[in-house]
């Protein structure tokens, strides 16, 4: 069985002119252990598919349709008592921007001890010994004097390691990162990607990490899902996403990176931009965008061919697989 | 650069330092037991120099706080420098009086990062994009100015007709369009543009970069790139001048610090990089962080996370030393030949 299973997920914000639909059929699965990417530019649900999962939709909005099965029970159908159980102690979240997630006037450790003490029952002198523990696991230098800090006195990759370090103190079964290294510099962002990696690797946690950056998915995930207007466009193992995408907005998004560009040559643009959720195209939510329209794509919305991890949604892919098969 | 025609712009021995103190109280410190006077300031760039030739892209990097944004407002003339000089065209512009400073304004644009702060909500586009050409060309017509913006409007591929429009009716790439096309209405030689696609999407970046190369290639336009993206900078660049803490690290065509990046910051920093590769690569990583640039470190200012630092990095001050080929780097290890 997966550790979580989304299941033909809808979200919905209520505005003044009709519903917008943030998510619309959102599946997908995370094994025990996986890395998953999830990666789409600014508006295609990415943030909001990650939020669902620990039911944090901001309201108004609300999951209008779907399950979200973690090791089997439904999120969606939970007591707010049942999900405290689960929110923030096994599956945990990592925020873009630590400034924004640490409290300024509280320590470190008061900050760590509050989170322990909320999903277990444990002494304080146990709870600052765990705490100083995980800041030791996140290679922050010398963890029992930092500890007394405030978020102000650390940098920002500090901090960000001190996010990291809270979001394993319940030893999760899964993290979600969303945008994690965002707000961080190119060098610091390199440190705490590593970090990150090597911690899923050894503590054998599950990794969603939403993100816009290509680069930095492939350097950590085993699979991704490519979002667009808030669909799943296509999945794949990284790897194979990179080298061979099949979903032409994929393969767009791709080649428009400076470095598959040719030194001084113009890079590869898609015209056009993601369309706004208030008007989403008929049929296939790119085909605007997209050199292989034809007829059918401005009224069908393309089903996924292809396996559960393997998966695209184009009309026009379907029919050239079908062809050569 | 040996070229015998002066550069475009000509940045040298630049210094801004941002005083941090506001009273006179504040800077009294006890020393023993003698009262002194101390000024405490964040020194943003400590002398800087470098030459910006005409129909190139110069690429400015470095990190968050290392003072590149600063050195693109001083050389705009929004900043006044503290010390050190900035010449435009062979003239010096720096501390000019508004009068006379005005025709240089013609002549160079800037550029800012978020296209939703850079534009006057309540100024429709069209009013956004005439302003400076009635400013800076009085003499023309109603219908000059109208044809000449609506040229602009359609060379960076914005249609005329939403002249009428306000900046909230537009999205992020269109937007930041629009900031493009305004500098490119009073038809400039040198455009400042600082972090212009930080702001936007992936693949909008993409359309806004070929806007900017093919805006270059039509206008023949002289940029100053500012950026923490270095997989921009290759693409885009013809020279890089890296920056840490407020100094000039390396200067070097951009093919040659791709290749064979000298300077132990520019290695680093390139090494981090997130390419679409797979696997984890083998970064180099730095010891520590960067310092403040209140309480600057003596001699290098990398000195504490190099790792080939001694003892004269940390008393002396590394220069800028000619390495052929246009290269320069401020490394005492690389002068000394300790490094390769």
């Amino acid at each position: 069985m997966a550790l979580l299973e989304v299941r033909n997920l809808e979200v919905r914000f209520p505005q003044r002119s009709g519903e917008l639909v943030a998510l619309r059929d959102v599946s997908f699965s995370v094994d025990r252990g996986m890395r998953m990417g999830i990666v789409g530019e600014s508006g295609a649900g990415k943030s909001v598919a990650a939020f669902s999962i620990l039911n944090l939709v901001s309201r108004p909005g609300y999951i209008a349709h779907g399950q979200i099965l973690f090791d089997g029970e439904d999120i969606v159908q939970m007591s707010p008592a049942q999900l405290q159980r689960i929110r923030g102690n096994r599956i945990t979240m990592i925020f873009q921007d630590p400034m924004m997630t640490l409290n300024p006037v509280l320590t470190i450790g008061t900050q760590m001890i509050e989170c322990l003490q909320a999903h277990g029952k444990v002494n304080d002198r146990e709870a600052r010994r765990i705490a100083v523990e995980k800041l030791r696991q996140v290679k922050i230098p010398s963890p029992e004097a930092r500890i007394d800090q405030y978020p102000h006195e650390l940098s920002g990759g500090m901090r960000q390691r001190v996010v990291i370090a809270i979001a394993l103190l319940t030893d999760p079964d899964l993290i979600i990162a969303d945008e994690p290294t965002t707000a961080l510099d190119v060098t610091i962002q390199a440190e705490i990607m590593a970090l990150l990696l090597e911690l899923c690797k050894q503590e054998g946690v599950a990794l969603i990490l939403i993100t816009h950056d290509l680069g930095v998915v492939s350097q950590v995930t085993e699979d991704t899902i490519v979002m667009y207007a808030g669909r799943i466009i296509e999945e794949a193992p990284t790897r194979e996403l990179i080298d061979h995408p099949r979903h032409p907005y994929t393969e767009g998004l791709i080649n428009a990176l400076p470095e598959r560009a040719r030194q001084g040559q113009r890079l590869n643009q898609i015209a056009g931009s993601m369309p706004s959720l208030h008007v989403i195209p008929d049929g296939c939510a790119f085909h605007p965008r997209c050199e292989h329209t034809h007829e059918r794509c401005r009224h069908e919305i393309p089903g996924f061919t292809g396996t559960t991890h393997r998966r695209v949604a184009c009309h026009w892919r379907a029919d050239q697989e079908g062809q050569e098969a | 650069m040996t070229t015998a025609s002066t550069p475009l712009v000509r940045i040298d021995g630049l210094y801004k330092r941002f005083p941090l103190d506001r009273g006179l109280l504040e800077q009294l410190e006890l020393d023993g037991l003698r009262l002194r006077r101390r000024q405490k300031a964040v020194n943003a760039i400590n002398g800087v120099s470098m030459e910006i030739q005409a129909g190139e892209a110069l690429c400015v990097v470095g990190e968050s706080g290392c003072g590149k944004s600063t050195v693109a407002r001083v050389v705009m003339g929004l900043l006044s420098p503290s010390a050190g000089q900035i010449e435009f065209a062979g003239q010096r512009i720096d501390g000019l009086p508004r009068k006379q400073l005005a025709p240089f304004r013609k002549r160079m644009q800037m550029i800012f990062q978020n296209p939703y702060s850079s534009l006057n909500p309540r100024m429709t586009i069209r009013q956004t994009l005439e302003e400076p050409v009635r400013f800076h060309f009085p003499d023309l017509t109603t219908a000059e100015v109208v044809e000449r913006v609506a040229e602009v409007m359609s060379s960076v591929g914005i249609d005329p007709g939403w002249g009428v429009r306000f900046p909230h009716e537009f999205s992020g790439g269109q937007r930041q369009r629009i900031s493009i096309a305004r500098a490119l209405t009073v038809d400039p030689e040198f455009i400042v543009a600082d972090e212009p696609i930080s702001a936007l999407d992936v693949s909008i970046q993409a359309q806004v970069l070929n806007l900017l190369m093919d805006a270059r290639e039509q206008r023949g336009l002289t940029y100053m790139f500012i950026t923490h993206d270095l997989s921009v900078v290759e693409h885009f660049g013809s020279r890089v001048a890296v920056m840490y803490l407020g100094t000039l690290c390396e200067l070097a065509p951009t093919v040659s610090l791709f290749s064979t990046p000298r300077h132990p910051y520019t290695r680093a920093l390139l090494s981090a990089i997130p390419r679409l590769g797979g696997a984890q690569q083998d970064f180099i990583r730095l010891k520590g962080e960067v310092p403040t640039p209140i309480d600057l470190p003596p001699g290098c200012v990398f000195h504490n996370r190099c790792p080939h630092a001694d003892a004269r990095c940390k008393s002396e001050i590394p220069r800028l030393i000619d390495q052929g080929d246009g290269v320069q780097v401020a490394c005492h290890a690389i002068e000394e030949g300790r490094i390769e």
